[in-house]
């Protein structure tokens, strides 16, 4: 009993000696956070971390862009903020003395992907804030099967897999991103690569068959046969492949073979083989929301069989407008490799 | 950017953070390092002579004019109209007429063409980002 009671009262004088610590030597790191273009950003998550005890402390900015990280230990923090679309802003070593503020403003940069006015940031930022999928059961056709109709926005990837690419395959990548992506098909108005989708896509839906329309591609649709057919015998190159579907429960699982050899695989620039075949799972899991799995088998460019899984919100209210991409498409002239 | 705009912006980035699991949406018609130099952003001050509400890039052309007084015009890039309009911007937001201040990165290859990520109106408004209806501009 004796020996708790003196336990206690060491307890309370090291709480006696770590709150005088912590009222005479803490400081403050302060100052603004500004995008790429000077513009004040508000709500930003600005993080310190003290560099010897590895505690993280955290701060937003207010409307007018200023943060504040008080009550900070004496030490050495590293201050850090990352927002999507923008380069990670990080800095070591900021000293921090008993009574005093170090200044950190923070001007973020451009991102590696720049992208123009209505690409930018704040354009993915807008288009997020009109994500608002609604709620309710899966909406189903007279025949009793997930309807997948309606327009949906660009998903986002819950699971990127692993893709395993063979040497050759990267090869040809690398060199296509050395050369800044300059002859990319879309860069001369042909269609997208094969895993791309959006920003915003529509599908209709009928018995026989499904039309995806995509609304920044060109011609920007392709048919999805639900008919039964098979694929052609002989194999006939086409930009969005050929496809068939067919129903295994309440997933709709569609098979795409024979693409044009010119089609880029993926964003990265990756390319395909004849041998590609690409089997998308779709199940509409309710009103607001469409999962799909998607599988790419090509043994002439990957060692084994890459499977991403993908989540679109319905977009109810949005529209696709037509993209007449060779409508006025002045850039190719500009573009430059390395 | 006014306040308002950007504070929805960061709510948004709030939760996209939230979700840590989020790819960036595909982008981009072209590849912005094999036209724009981004180690050479420039400011340019004119007046709009023609706005092109197209495809796949909506583009504006600015009167320019050097300290010597000759003019020349510059053709700036945007996003595409289908873009700019779910945003809420229109091919009235710009006029032939209104003074501009732009900010952005020149082309490579030494044309008078820039990829614009900053558009000021002389009356401080700043339009094509975000979104019109986030607050009122400034």
């Amino acid at each position: 009993m004796k020996r708790l009671g003196h336990s206690v009262w060491g307890f309370g004088l090291f709480l006696v000696a770590l709150t005088a610590f912590g009222q005479g030597g803490t400081g403050t790191i302060s100052g603004t956070v500004k995008d790429p273009v000077g513009g004040i950003v508000a709500g930003a998550s600005i993080q310190a971390t003290n560099a010897s005890t590895g505690t993280v402390y955290k701060s937003t900015s207010s409307k007018a862009g200023a943060y504040t990280l008080a009550d900070l230990s004496a030490g050495s923090y590293d201050v850090s903020l990352t927002l999507p679309g923008v380069a990670p802003f990080a800095v070591k070593n900021v000293a921090v003395t008993a009574g005093s503020t170090a200044r950190v403003d923070i001007n973020l940069k451009e991102g590696t992907q720049l992208s123009t006015l209505g690409e930018d940031p704040l354009a993915i930022a807008a288009d997020l804030k009109r994500h608002h999928p609604p709620s309710g059961p899966t909406p189903r056709t007279s025949e009793g099967k997930p309807d997948l109709s309606g327009v949906w926005w660009s998903p986002r990837t819950v699971d990127p897999g692993k893709p395993e690419f063979l040497a050759s395959a990267v090869a040809i990548a690398r060199k296509r991103n050395e050369d800044n992506r300059k002859d990319s098909p879309q860069a001369r108005c042909l269609p997208n690569a094969v895993t791309r989708i959006g920003p915003l896509y529509e599908f209709v839906q009928s018995k026989d068959y499904l039309v995806m329309i995509s609304d920044d591609d060109s011609p920007g649709f392709h048919q999805i046969y639900l008919d039964g057919r098979p694929h052609p015998k002989e194999p006939d190159p086409l930009w969005y492949g050929h496809s068939i579907g067919h129903w295994e429960g309440d997933t709709l699982v569609v098979d795409r073979v024979n693409f044009e050899e010119q089609v880029w695989l993926d964003q990265d620039a990756h390319p395909h083989s004849d041998k590609l075949h690409v089997t998308e799972r779709y199940r509409r899991v309710d009103l607001g929301h469409l999962e799909t799995e998607v599988t790419v088998e090509d043994p002439g460019v990957l060692a084994k069989p890459w499977t991403m899984k993908r989540v679109s919100d319905l977009a109810p209210g949005e529209e696709i407008r037509e993209f007449i991409c060779a409508e006025n498409n002045t850039d190719v002239e500009h573009l430059v490799g390395r | 950017m006014n306040k308002k705009n950007k504070a929805g912006f960061l709510s948004v980035a709030a939760i996209v953070l939230g979700l840590m699991v989020v790819t960036m949406p595909a982008l981009a018609h072209h590849s912005f390092a094999a036209e724009f130099d981004a180690t050479k952003p420039l400011t340019l001050a004119g007046i709009v002579t023609k706005l092109e509400w197209t495809n796949p890039h909506a583009r504006f052309h600015v009167s320019v004019k050097d300290e010597g007084g000759a003019t020349t015009t510059w053709d700036f890039e945007l996003g595409s109209p289908n873009g700019l309009m779910r945003h809420g911007w229109s091919r009235n937001s710009l006029k032939p007429g209104d003074m501009v201040t732009v900010m952005g990165y020149p082309a490579k290859d030494g044309s008078k063409l820039v990829n614009a990520r900053s558009v000021t109106l002389a009356d401080g408004r700043k339009i094509f980002a975000g979104s019109p209806d986030d607050g009122p501009t400034q």
